[in-house]
């Protein structure tokens, strides 16, 4: 009891930066409200026309398909490439940097790269595929085409921390129990089913996790490739709630949007959520 | 051997020193003042720098400093607004772009009128009276306007010679023959194309309507007032996209593409503010130093000689936010950024100037060669749209139709229908 004081700082600083502007956000959404306009209390108004809004809808289908085909792309490439690390390979330490750097770019100068290089006249992707005679990523005029591209995005700039977080796991599995493993007869494939991937799956579900809840934030990838285009086909939801925000100044349908993205976030992180609390309670007992 | 007594530095020393510092650099400041102005850098640009610094004289009266705080135009209205909703801000002035200000907005700025009365710019009358009608809401004048953007038509001289064209454009038909005719390979190997324009700005489909004698939204709010010429506007653009003459990636073309493209000899033809002369025909930014020209926007055959194009027109005023400290040095700033002088050198270094005698400038015909086109393009020009709350969203939804018509996915005549239809609630009542 007396070391509460000691605590309150912490306190202070979640309440100030995180507890507070929650609350704010929420009364916002719950008024309309604009630059020069005293806020008018509406209710569930402004979530209700978020949801109505057919734009919001296809932006939140977009962010979905995104996010949940990235993250698993990002953990079966991460994980197969942390245990083709642990294997032993050469000019690992060279390898390691070259597979972390894209952590390293900043995500504005990563899409300006990636539009230059995939540039549907002069991209030297572009022209190289074409010179191979392969098929070219449309991503301009096509929106499959620019989804995918956004995806792929997504996944080399994200690949690093889920890569780092397996990695660290698989390095922390003791080498005797999988040599204990193959004394017993047991094959590649099972050592990997019944030994490795076991012990890595809370780190995995930790990296998952994470991953859900940042990748439903999507933004600077979209925004600044397509800018949500064409015709607002390539729109995700953070775009959405930017373009209510700092385009239009409804500050009410922003915030509503801003709480629906973290209710629909976390039912999609709920499956993983499950899985770790059952982990951690079974480690407990 | 050195002797480090004489050079020893000790914490109490330090300190002194330090605290020194300190209190002369408070000193200092406290001599003279600061005012923060909220701009785009362009707006900082043409004031000059140095031996060119436009406002020295100014500081040196004043004792003041400017801090300017530089944004793009649209993260700058939103802080500039955010600003004037405190209940108090450092920024003296504020840059305002045209279609902004609604009633709501409009009362965070200070009515400069009476200032205007009892402390007056040199030759008020002398500036654009449009634009100051266009800072006049609700009966006060909240801005004072200072840089006009009037879009213009540019074209790549070298490429149309290599296309075996003699002339530029009279008619909007014969432009879309040329941008038809300059989608080729040049001399130098690079794939061409007619015309770029970047998708996500009403005022490329807006010049496109008016050269039929269409609109987006009238000055009196009549929302699409001639559908028919709106049609063909769209239908022009659709047209050119399905013939090559517009880039694959015009949904994903922005306004900084049109400048490079156009520098590079990636296309031929592109609409821009007249401003952007000198940049495209820059030595070190482009290939064609020179060879590029600019003109008036032309209108439809059908229109020729009877209806002058309205282009588009872009305006920026200074305002003061109501909850400024020092509202006496604002509007000192404004008056001499104002004045005849300050327009004139902003005019010199790439600012279009919304003085109707500083185009007569001999200094200015010198300096920028389109100055006297520019000035005819201005006398018929206006805004794309009016300021009005829900403008943004209006603005958005416009666009979105426009790039289902342009790039095939609805026939044009939905996708007008579309804009009417949707438009129409978010206008006001």
């Amino acid at each position: 009891m007396r070391a509460l004081p000691l605590l309150a700082p912490v306190h202070v600083l979640i309440l100030g930066v995180i507890v507070l502007p929650a609350f704010y956000v929420v009364w916002l959404s719950l008024n309309a409200s604009s630059f020069g306009r005293a806020p008018v209390f509406v209710g569930l108004q402004n979530y209700i026309q978020v949801l109505t809004d057919p734009a919001f809808r296809a932006a939140l289908l977009n962010t979905v398909l995104l996010v949940v085909l990235a993250v698993h792309a990002e953990m079966a490439i991460g994980l197969g490439m942390a245990l083709l690390f642990a294997s032993g390979l050469p000019f690992r330490r060279f390898l390691l940097v070259t597979v972390l750097a894209p952590y390293a770019v900043s995500e504005v100068t990563a899409v300006v790269m990636w539009r230059f290089l995939f540039d549907p006249d002069a991209g030297p992707v572009t022209l190289a595929l074409r010179a191979l005679h392969l098929p070219t990523l449309d991503w301009s005029f096509t929106p499959s085409h620019a989804l995918t591209l956004i995806g792929l995005l997504t996944i080399w700039l994200h690949l690093p921390f889920t890569f780092i977080i397996i990695y660290a796991a698989r390095l922390a599995i003791p080498g005797e129990l999988h040599e204990a493993a193959r004394v017993d007869g047991a094959s590649r494939w099972q050592i990997f089913r019944r030994v490795t991937l076991p012990l890595l799956a809370p780190a995995i579900l930790i990296a998952l996790l994470f991953r859900y809840i940042f990748a439903f934030r999507l933004f600077s990838e979209a925004w600044l490739l397509t800018g949500g285009g064409p015709a607002r086909s390539t729109e995700v939801v953070a775009i959405y709630l930017y373009q209510e925000a700092f385009t239009f100044n409804a500050f009410g349908p922003a915030a509503a949007t801003a709480w629906i993205m973290v209710a629909v976030s976390l039912l999609l992180a709920a499956g993983y959520v499950y899985l770790l609390r059952r982990q951690v309670a079974a480690d407990a007992r | 051997m050195t002797d480090h007594s004489r050079f020893r530095l000790s914490r109490r020393a330090l300190l002194a020193a330090g605290g020194a510092t300190m209190l002369g650099g408070h000193a200092a400041r406290a001599d003279g003042k600061t005012l923060n102005v909220l701009s785009h850098k362009v707006h900082q640009t043409v004031l000059g720098t140095g031996d060119g610094d436009l406002m020295k004289d100014w500081r040196k009266a004043n004792n003041a400093d400017i801090a300017f705080t530089t944004f793009d135009s649209n993260p700058l209205q939103d802080r500039l607004f955010r600003e004037a909703s405190l209940a108090e801000t450092e920024f003296g002035v504020g840059y305002l772009i045209d279609n902004r200000p609604t009633s709501q907005i409009a009362a965070l700025f200070e009515p400069l009128q009476p200032r205007q009365d009892k402390s007056p710019i040199e030759d008020f009358a002398d500036i654009a009276p449009g634009l100051v009608r266009g800072m006049t809401i609700d009966g006060k004048l909240i801005g004072i306007p200072v840089r006009h953007a009037t879009q213009g038509l540019f074209y790549n001289e070298a490429l149309l010679e290599e296309a075996g064209i003699t002339a530029p454009p009279t008619t909007l038909e014969e432009l879309v023959a040329q941008a038809k005719k300059t989608s080729f390979t040049s001399k130098a190997g690079t794939p061409v194309v007619g015309m770029v324009l970047a998708s996500d700005l009403a005022v490329f489909p807006v010049m496109f309507a008016r050269a039929f004698g269409g609109d987006f939204i009238s000055a009196d709010f009549k929302l699409v007032p001639n559908p028919a010429a709106m049609e063909s506007g769209l239908e022009t653009l659709r047209a050119m996209f399905e013939a090559g003459s517009l880039p694959r990636s015009y949904a994903t073309t922005k306004n900084d593409d049109q400048v490079t493209w156009l520098q590079q000899g990636r296309a031929a033809f592109t609409v821009l503010p007249f401003a952007r002369f000198a940049q495209l025909n820059d030595a070190g930014q482009s290939k064609y130093p020179g060879r590029i020209k600019a003109m008036e926007f032309p209108v439809a055959a059908a229109l020729k000689g009877k209806t002058p194009m309205a282009a588009v027109v872009e305006a920026w005023a200074m305002a003061i936010p109501k909850n400024a400290k020092d509202k006496d040095l604002a509007w000192s700033f404004i008056r001499e950024v104002s004045s005849k002088r300050v327009t004139l050198g902003m005019a010199i270094n790439g600012n279009g100037p919304v003085r109707v005698s500083t185009y007569a400038d001999p200094a200015l015909q010198a300096k920028n060669p389109v100055a006297a086109v520019e000035a005819r393009a201005l006398a018929n020009a206006r805004g794309a749209f009016p300021p009005f709350p829900e403008a943004a969203r209006a603005q958005a939804t416009f666009l979105e139709e426009v790039q289902l018509a342009v790039l095939g996915r609805k026939p044009v005549k939905e996708a007008v229908a579309a804009i009417v239809t949707r438009v129409k609630p978010m206008m006001p009542a």
